[in-house]
């Protein structure tokens, strides 16, 4: 066993994927390297349900074991495509959550993002309440970007890979719906 | 649905590293998935139908032989 994990350690990422296609056992060394980084984003997205955010990021190593076979490299980070699948799981849940579910957010994350879509310099209390409303009848799609950007701090690049879009369209896509939001607010005014 | 709303308090949304490696399992993830991909698969001699028919086609395929 430990010969095994010896050797397992002296592999490269793409070896072991490749080893994991055939040989789930393998797939443990890809879980342990990534499941910090996959259970953090689940549970920022989640607004902190940490049991709510094990189960999804349980769900998300299970189908991507499930899948494994089929992944292909193609230049971009194994991290984007467990990233993906991780969004879809949590997109998933929102959408069966009938009710509602309500994530709770950082106010100093609602002024970065009127900084950067340049909505409001000085923001009160009441302001954040009104912006947060004019969000919430945002599409969930466009939600999901304002979230990886500005709650999840992700960058243009790791976002174009988790959509499997170029950086430029990325960017462009937030930048469009900043325009959006800014809009809706100058019209609520 | 989602739906956002401003936290009240400043304790920040991030886990913790007891929270990271309470939920860390991957034995309990490869018996998860074993059992998922793994269930429906029951043994023939479970499956009372199964196993009549296996036997009656047994029969049938002896008969024939005697037969000829």
């Amino acid at each position: 066993m430990n010969s095994q994990r010896k050797h397992i350690k002296q592999l490269s990422e793409p070896e072991i994927i490749e080893l994991a296609k055939t040989d789930q056992k393998y797939f443990g060394e890809l879980y342990n390297s990534y499941f910090k980084r996959i259970f953090r984003f689940v549970f920022k997205r989640l607004g902190g349900n940490e049991e709510v955010a094990n189960d999804i990021t349980q769900q998300t190593f299970i189908k991507a074991m499930a899948n494994i076979a089929k992944y292909e490299d193609r230049g971009l980070p194994f991290s984007s495509w467990l990233f993906r699948i991780a969004q879809n799981e949590v997109s998933m849940f929102f959408r069966s959550q009938k009710n509602g579910y309500t994530v709770e957010i950082e106010d100093w994350r609602m002024k970065d993002l009127c900084t950067e879509g340049n909505i409001l310099g000085y923001m009160t209390q009441e302001d954040q309440e009104k912006l947060v409303g004019i969000l919430n009848e945002m599409e969930q799609e466009h939600l999901d970007l304002i979230e990886l950007r500005f709650f999840q701090e992700m960058s243009f690049k790791e976002i174009s890979e988790i959509y499997n879009i170029t950086e430029a369209n990325a960017k462009m896509r937030v930048y469009r719906i900043l325009e959006k939001l800014k809009n809706k607010w100058t019209a609520s005014l | 649905m989602r739906k956002f709303s401003i936290k009240q308090d400043d304790r920040p949304i991030e886990p913790t590293m007891e929270q990271i490696q309470r939920n860390q399992d991957f034995s309990k993830l490869y018996h998860d998935y074993e059992r998922l991909t793994k269930r429906g698969k029951k043994p023939i001699y479970r499956d009372p139908k199964l196993y009549l028919l296996m036997v009656l086609i047994g029969i049938i395929a002896l008969l024939l032989f005697f037969e000829g």
